[in-house]
Formats: structure tokens, C-alpha cells, sequence
């Protein structure tokens, strides 16, 4: 597959933002799951629940 | 038919002989019973005159009473023996020059065990004959560490007969199982050294892994049970308020901190060992002007440092979970180690962890001349430098100082106003997961600085790499400063296994990446060998750190035991109860580090020993 | 010859730089408690608050968690009138202890913390139901009864409140003073509630539990009403303080230091519950 020549910056800036998106939703999850596990339940902002 | 039913019925007729006999002939002789039976009313015999005999039926059941529990001994200052040297002193060098060549002869087996494995899967015999070398080096090794055991014995029973008394008797049969382990970690120890050459290839060669198993399996099970010692003492259970022994052997070995010990010295054991024979490698490095010989001690003084660094990773996790164990049993014990007498010491201990941080690093930096690839990735190394020395110097900013009243007024407070919260624990902690982080960065721009990757999403896989380090570390300053500072205790040390989660995400992710993405990679040429001089002393400096930080741990380990010798059961009335100030503990600390080198250059100088012909005397070449 | 000397020489140079940084730091000694001999006879009450203030900050290790905030890990009871604040936690709701006044309450946080948890101090996880904090008098801290008064005391005046601990009496001196020191003793085993410590004094022997009749001394049905807590205990530890008319001088008077401290007080408050 041949690539438009001008496609290849936005490509990899595609693939550099989608990186980030998926690695921050990871990472937003990850914090939820972890701390919600010891029991220290977390908003949607982050903040302590309750 | 008639000689069947007669072969049949014979053995049927004895047996109903025999019965008959044995049922009969009692019958026969009348009152001719059992014997015991029998003479049971007077089966005593007393003679006139004597004093009646103890009734046995009373003195069974004295022996069936409950038998009164025997509380930990209390013993005056004078029941100490004083050979004229602090008992204290002495003990202390024994153990710690014993704890120190434990540490080392249980690692060595561990990580030759996995470089013989790595070998015989990869077909390079290159790695198998540098397991076995590594054996070689450390086998005088398990002699001088029982040398030092046997000695440190015979110490304590002489100078602290009481204490050793009631351990004997809280452990029991424990010791003996412990000392028959030595039978089984001998045997495999000599069969795995020896039977190398001899079980080379093919089933022998895993017979031979077999017996290097064995040898860890023994090795570890040894350092379990001499480690149930000294978390009793630490915090003892199985026992009552006094001392008594009240729970089965199991539940006096398996204390709240016996498991996080375990661990802790488990994975410290072979990040310690790898920085040792690290420092053999570089001095053999430096010592040979044969370039092949030059690059073989470049590679195993790579791999020592591999896999010191490696394993020291996940080792502050470790101690943390131990610290946190000791909080949870006692917050007074846990108070005196970080909050109160002991505080200072962890400061030097942060110390001596960023200087293994920083030798660490250096050396994979200076190891990158090695290859041409690394050119590209030369720019990242100053940030990370820069990073590695600002959460160096966060993680030695010290907080809760105990100060006298000028001292106070000086600071304006009993906390310096600035910098003050960075000594709490989650600017520390912000501090221990980025130094981590970025150690493994350098780690995994070394492991890519010969390599270029072919595969077709190698792009997206860098751009995930990126975003992967990119949030995990904004990701860990968030947690460390909001909760931290901003919410409450709770919240503050939860937040903290949320970051060691997030800087295992990248070692591991890193690790997974690199593996998918640099198969079939293109390899850049690589010169083991071409590396500085300079370099090799940060493989000097990782050993002597590992040693005096071990050294300075076992201060605090005895330490926050206060004046008792098993926490709470039984006090320590020695002329030496108390904690000793950090400089005696620094005296202590550098000489048994001295004398562990000392005892380490005899090692490998054995070790070389073995390898060495003297050439005959041409005098005596001829006739004779 | 020479890479060893300049290896060996790093080495030890590097370890002398960890050797030198020690000397930098403030030094400490971590001495052992001394038991130290106190003359009864002539303490004060001043005396008796300034020991209680000295047990408060040494051997009773309290400061060690009990400091302001952020760093206490207890509350910050130097800071708070403690008799107010006892009067508080006595009147709240949730307060299911047994003590009655602030020197009670004083008590038995020392004695049994996990009694009434302070909001937000208790162990991770607990839910405020149990305290971090160790039982006073067990080991390590070990202090003994009047010790515990006097830091009870030292609590009590030290926001100019009333002391309404009592001084230590001769019995209680004579307990400390008796402390057994060296070998091997078997120690009996503690009771474990006030019907087993009351089975073990022999208590019924002279008194009736359940009515008004006299046996030997006077039946206690309905002690709790005629006497305050402090009343019993001391007709326990000091029966000869104050006799009851028309009853003999028969009651024994060393029950101070028989009864362990917790035996004492399961007694006490059994009794003062009785209000027939």
C-alpha cells in the first residue's frame, strides 16, 4: 500500500494521538481500579468519594 | 478328585488344629490367663517394712496435667557474660560477614541457573561456560559463609546464653531441620560445580539443571527458616504476653513480618550478588590487555550489571511492603524507625540508593560507546541525568528531624517552610517511582541501541512507548502531589501503591514492546570490549553500596527492636541494650565492609588460584 | 598490582564517604527505661501531675504519636482540654465504654484503646472501629497503674482542670517497689473478665452478689448506687480507708498488688454497674 506522501506527518500524528488517548483512558481506569480496590473510592474527577 | 479335596482340606485341618490348641489349653489349666491381668492386684512387690510404694495411677496423672508454660527467661545485667569486648560488637561482625556471603552464595546459584538456562535454549555455549564461571568464583564462597555462621553460633551461646536458651526452646526441632538442609545444599552444591562438564548435553544436561534447582531450592529454604529467627524477634508470635510458647512451630515461624522479609531479602540477595560479581568482572576487565579477554569481562560485567539492576527494581516495593507490615503490628516500632531515633538513617539510606541509581545508569550510558546505533538516543541521556539527581535530592530531603529548641527557632518552625514537604512520604515516593522509571529508560535505549526495528508497526509501537512514559510520569506526580497534600492519610497511602502500579505498567509494557517489536530486528554492530576504563568503577561503586547499605539495614533492623531482644517477651538487660549512635553504627558498618572485601578478594583470588600452573624450573627440566 | 590498589583504594574511599556522611548527622543515643525508685511518702500532688507529664513525654512514648497535625498520627491531646473533651466522647452517642468521668475515659483509652475510637484516627480499613494505638499497660510500654494515674492527673491539670485521681497509696508503692526481677518465674494466667477475676479473689466468700445480706461484709446489689467507681476501687485497693459502720477491719489489703490493672478495673466496673 503506498502512502500519500504527504499523509506520513499526519499519520504519525495520528498514531501519536491515539497513543495518548488510549494510554490516558488506560491510565484513568487503572487509578480507579487500584484505588478503588483498597477500598477509597474515587469520582469522576478524581477526587475521594463519599 | 479325591487328592484336591485332600490337598484342600490339610491346611483347613491345621488351622483348625491350631485353634483348637490355643482355645483349648487355657481351658486346660484354669487361672492360667493373661499374665498381666493376672498378677495386676499384687503384681507390686513390697517388702515388709519398706515404705508403700507411689501409687501409679496418681503419678500418670500428674504426668497428664497440664504442664505450666514456661515464660522467656528475665536476666539481670550480671547474668551476661563479659569477655572484656562488647558482646554486642562481636555479634554484629559475625553476622553481618554472614549474612553478607549468604546473601551472595544464595544469588550466584540462582542466576547461573537461569544464564545456564538461557544458554541451552539459545544454543550460545558462551553463556553456560560464563554461568559456570560465575559458579567458580563464588564457590569458596559457601565455606567462608559457614565459617562465619559456625563462629556467630558459637557466639551467641557465649555471650548471650539466656536469650539463645529460649530461642532454643520457642524453635525447637526447627533448628535441626535447618542444619539438615546443609547436608542436601552440599550435595547439590558439589554434584551441580563438578558434574558440570561431565553432565553437558542432551538428558544430562537437565539432570544437571535439576541439581542446580535443588541447590536454590535448598539455599532458599535454609534462608526461610534462619529468617523466622529474626522476625520473632522482631515481632513475635505463637507465643503469650510473657514468652510462652502457646502456637504449633508453624504459627511462631510465620509472623506478621516473616513473608515480607522473605521477599525482600530474596530479590535484594540477587541484586546484591549481581553487583559482586559485577566488580570481579571489571577488575578482570581492567586487569587483561587481551582485547577478546577485554570483551569477555565487558560482557559479564554487563550481565552482572543486568541483572543487579534488574532485580533491584522492584526492591523498594519490597521494602515497603516490610515497613508497612511494621506499622501495622506495632505503629510505636514503625514510628521509632521513620519518625523518631532512626530517621537520620533513612536519609543515608537514600543516599546510598541513589548512588546505586547513579552507578547503575552511568554505566549503561558509558556502555553505549559499545554500539554505533546508540547515537540516536545520545540526546535523552542528559534529561534523564537531570531527572535522576532532582529526585535524588528530593528523595534525601529529610522532614521529621528531632531538634532542639534553637534548632527550632532557627528553622522557624519544627519544619524547614520550603523545603519541608518534600520530605514527606509522597514527595518521596514521586521521587523512588520517576528514578525508577527512568532507570529502566536507559535500560531500554541500551537494549534498542544495537537494533533497528523491521516490523511494520514499529512506528505506533514507539508512539505507545511515548505516550506510555509520558502519562505514567505525569500520572504519578498527579497521585503523589493531589493526594499527598490535598486529601487525607488514607487517600495519601493509597495513592502510593496506585503509582508503583503505574511504573510496572512501564517496565513490563516496555519489556512486552521491545520483545514484539525487535524480532528479526536488524543488528547494528556492537564491540564488546569498546567501553572506558572510568566505566568500570561504577561497578566498584554498586557493590560497595549494596554492601554498607545491607549493613546499615541490619543497624536498623536491631535497632527498632529497642532494648529488647524479642520485642515485647523478653528484655535485653546487656550493658549493651541500647541503640548506639549513627556514627558508632557507620564505624561498624565500614569496617564489616572492609572486612568483606577482604574476605571477597581472598574469594576470587582462589578462585584464580585453581586456574594456574606454576611452569617448571628449567633447572630441573633435564635428565632426573 | 596497580588496578588493584586503584580499585581497592575507590572502594574504600567511597565506603569512608558513607562512614563521614554518619558523622555529619545529629547523634543519639537510644538508652534503655531505668526504673526509677519514686518516694511516696512525701509526693505531692504537683509532684504527682510533674511525673505524669515526665511519663507523658518518655517512658510512656505517647508523644511518639500523639503530636500536631499533619504529622500526629494520634490525636493532639496536648493541645485539647481533655477533661472538656472527655465529657464530649462520654455524651456522644457512640460512646459504648464504661467510663463514667474524664479520668475514666482517660483510662481506659490507655488501657483498652479500641474501646472508643476518635473519628478518623482508627486503622486503615477498620472504619474507626479499632485504634492503632497499643494497650498502655502491656509491653512494650508497661506502665503501671499509678503511672497511669499520674499521666491522668498530668492531663487533668494541665488545662487547670480538677485532678480527681487519688495519690498513690502505700499498697501501691509497695507494688512497684516489689517488681520481680530475674529467673525463669511461671506467671498466672491474667482473668479474662470481671466474673473470672472475682472468682479468682474469692470475692463471694464475704460478699453477697445479688442481695443485701450480710455475709462477712456488706452485700453489694446495689453497690454501684451508693458509691461512685472510684469509691469501689478504692475500698478494694484501700479497704481501710473508709470502713462502712458496724463491719470488722477483715477485708484483705493487699489486693493492690495481686490484681493485675485491668483485673482491677473489669471489678470495678462490674460493681458499679450493680445498682440493684
Amino acid at each position: 500500500m503506498e502512502k500519500h506522501p504527504k499523509m506520513g506527518i499526519y499519520s504519525t500524528l495520528l498514531s501519536v494521538v491515539i497513543a495518548f488517548v488510549v494510554v490516558l483512558v488506560f491510565f484513568y481506569g487503572l487509578n480507579h481500579l487500584i484505588m478503588g480496590m483498597q477500598g477509597l473510592p474515587l469520582n469522576l474527577d478524581l477526587t475521594p468519594a463519599g | 478328585m479325591m487328592i484336591c479335596m485332600q490337598k484342600k482340606l490339610l491346611p483347613l485341618l491345621l488351622l483348625l488344629m491350631l485353634v483348637g490348641i490355643a482355645g483349648v489349653a487355657p481351658a486346660a489349666n484354669p487361672g492360667m490367663g493373661d499374665v498381666a491381668e493376672r498378677i495386676a492386684p499384687v503384681g507390686r512387690i513390697q517388702l515388709a517394712g519398706q515404705p508403700p510404694l507411689e501409687d501409679e495411677s496418681e503419678a500418670a496423672a500428674q504426668d497428664t496435667e497440664k504442664v505450666e508454660a514456661k515464660a522467656a527467661p528475665r536476666p539481670t545485667r550480671s547474668d551476661y557474660p563479659d569477655i572484656g569486648i562488647s558482646s554486642r560488637a562481636i555479634v554484629w561482625v559475625l553476622a553481618q560477614l554472614h549474612l553478607f556471603f549468604g546473601a551472595l552464595v544464595l544469588a550466584v546459584p540462582l542466576f547461573v541457573l537461569i544464564i545456564e538456562l538461557v544458554g541451552l535454549i539459545s544454543g550460545d555455549e558462551r553463556y553456560d561456560d560464563m554461568a559456570h564461571e560465575f559458579m567458580k568464583i563464588s564457590l569458596t564462597g559457601f565455606s567462608i559463609t559457614a565459617i562465619f555462621g559456625g563462629s556467630l553460633t558459637l557466639a551467641l551461646f557465649l555471650l548471650y546464653p539466656d536469650f539463645m536458651s529460649y530461642m532454643m526452646s520457642v524453635f525447637g526441632a526447627q533448628l535441626l531441620v535447618y542444619a539438615s538442609l546443609f547436608f542436601f545444599e552440599t550435595f547439590f552444591l558439589y554434584t551441580y560445580y563438578y558434574g558440570w562438564n561431565a553432565f553437558r548435553y542432551g538428558n544430562l544436561k537437565w539432570v544437571h539443571l535439576s541439581l542446580g534447582l535443588m541447590l536454590n531450592a535448598s539455599g532458599l529454604t535454609i534462608m526461610v527458616l534462619a529468617n523466622s529467627w529474626a522476625t520473632f524477634m522482631m515481632a513475635p508470635s505463637g507465643v503469650n504476653e510473657v514468652g510462652a510458647v502457646v502456637g504449633n512451630i508453624w504459627e511462631v515461624m510465620k509472623g506478621p513480618l516473616w513473608n515480607p522479609i522473605n521477599l525482600h531479602r530474596f530479590i535484594a540477595n540477587i541484586a546484591f550478588g549481581g553487583a559482586v560479581v559485577g566488580a570481579y568482572a571489571a577488575f578482570k576487565f581492567l586487569s587483561s590487555s587481551d582485547p577478546q579477554q577485554r570483551a569477555h569481562y565487558d560482557w559479564m560485567g554487563y550481565t552482572s550489571n543486568f541483572i543487579a539492576i534488574l532485580a533491584f527494581l522492584p526492591l523498594p516495593f519490597a521494602g515497603y511492603w516490610l515497613m508497612a507490615e511494621i506499622y501495622a503490628y506495632s505503629q510505636q516500632m514503625g514510628i521509632t524507625a521513620m519518625g523518631g531515633i532512626l530517621a537520620w538513617l533513612f536519609i543515608l539510606q537514600a543516599v546510598l540508593i541513589g548512588t546505586i541509581l547513579l552507578a547503575g545508569n552511568f554505566y549503561l550510558w558509558a556502555g553505549m560507546s559499545r554500539t554505533d546505533g546508540s547515537v540516536r538516543y545520545k540526546w535523552l541521556v542528559k534529561y534523564i541525568a537531570l531527572i535522576l539527581v532532582v529526585t535524588f535530592l528530593i528523595w534525601i530531603t529529610p522532614h521529621t528531624l528531632m531538634l532542639s529548641a534553637s534548632e527550632i527557632s532557627q528553622l522557624g518552625g519544627t519544619h524547614h517552610s520550603i523545603l519541608g514537604p518534600l520530605g514527606i512520604m509522597p514527595a518521596k515516593n514521586v521521587a523512588v517511582n520517576l528514578m525508577l522509571i527512568v532507570t529502566f529508560l536507559s535500560f531500554q535505549l541500551y537494549r534498542r541501541s544495537d537494533k533497528v526495528a523491521t516490523v511494520r508497526w514499529a512506528p505506533a509501537g514507539n508512539a505507545l512507548m511515548v505516550a506510555i512514559y509520558v502519562v505514567a510520569i505525569v500520572n504519578i506526580i498527579f497521585l503523589g502531589v493531589y493526594y499527598g497534600y490535598f486529601t487525607n492519610t488514607v487517600y495519601k497511602v493509597g495513592s502510593s501503591v496506585a503509582q508503583v502500579v503505574s511504573t510496572l505498567v512501564v517496565i513490563i509494557s516496555g519489556i512486552v514492546i521491545d520483545t514484539l517489536m525487535f524480532r528479526n530486528a536488524k543488528t547494528l554492530p556492537s564491540h564488546w570490549g569498546r567501553i572506558s576504563d572510568r566505566a568500570q568503577y561504577a561497578l566498584f561503586a554498586l557493590p560497595i553500596a549494596f554492601t554498607w547499605l545491607m549493613g546499615l539495614m541490619g543497624y536498623v533492623r536491631s535497632s527498632v527492636k529497642t532494648h529488647w531482644h524479642v520485642y515485647t517477651v523478653m528484655k535485653d538487660n546487656s550493658p549493651d541494650n541500647y541503640i548506639p549512635t549513627i556514627a558508632y553504627a557507620g564505624n561498624m558498618i565500614t569496617l564489616v565492609t572492609v572486612l568483606f572485601l577482604l574476605c571477597l578478594l581472598f574469594m576470587f583470588w582462589v578462585a584464580n588460584l585453581s586456574g594456574s600452573r606454576q611452569p617448571k624450573p628449567a633447572a630441573l627440566g633435564e635428565g632426573a | 598490582m596497580k588496578i588493584l590498589f586503584k580499585t581497592l583504594g575507590f572502594s574504600l574511599a567511597l565506603t569512608l564517604v558513607f562512614s563521614l556522611l554518619t558523622y555529619l548527622m545529629p547523634q543519639m543515643r537510644g538508652e534503655a527505661p531505668v526504673e526509677k525508685v519514686v518516694d511516696l511518702g512525701s509526693l505531692t500532688m504537683d509532684d504527682f501531675v510533674a511525673m505524669g507529664e515526665e511519663l507523658y513525654n518518655n517512658k510512656g512514648t505517647c508523644t511518639l504519636c500523639h503530636k500536631p497535625p499533619p504529622l500526629g498520627r494520634a490525636p493532639d491531646i496536648l493541645s485539647e482540654d481533655m477533661v472538656a473533651v472527655s465529657a464530649e466522647r462520654l455524651a456522644d452517642k457512640g460512646y459504648q465504654g464504661e467510663a463514667k468521668d474524664a479520668a475514666g475515659y482517660i483510662l481506659e483509652s490507655m488501657l483498652d484503646p479500641s474501646r472508643y475510637v476518635v473519628a478518623t484516627w482508627g486503622k486503615k480499613g477498620s472504619n474507626d472501629s479499632e485504634s492503632p494505638m497499643p494497650a498502655v499497660d502491656k509491653a512494650p510500654i508497661q506502665l503501671s497503674s499509678m503511672e497511669m494515674d499520674a499521666i491522668t492527673a498530668y492531663l487533668q491539670a494541665k488545662d487547670g482542670n480538677e485532678v480527681t485521681v487519688s495519690l498513690p497509696t502505700a499498697e501501691e508503692a509497695a507494688e512497684v517497689a516489689s517488681e520481680p526481677a530475674g529467673g525463669a518465674a511461671t506467671l498466672p494466667v491474667p482473668a479474662a473478665s470481671a466474673e473470672e477475676a472475682m472468682a479468682k479473689y474469692v470475692c463471694v466468700t464475704c460478699h453477697a452478689m445479688d442481695s443485701n445480706d450480710t455475709l462477712v461484709g456488706p452485700g453489694l446489689v446495689d453497690v454501684g448506687e451508693r458509691l461512685t467507681a472510684e469509691e469501689i476501687r478504692q475500698s478494694i485497693v484501700d479497704p481501710n480507708a473508709v470502713m462502712v459502720e458496724g463491719f470488722p477491719a477483715a477485708m484483705p489489703a493487699d489486693y493492690a498488688t495481686k490484681m493485675t490493672v485491668n483485673e482491677l478495673q473489669m471489678i470495678v466496673n462490674f460493681l458499679a454497674e450493680k445498682k440493684g
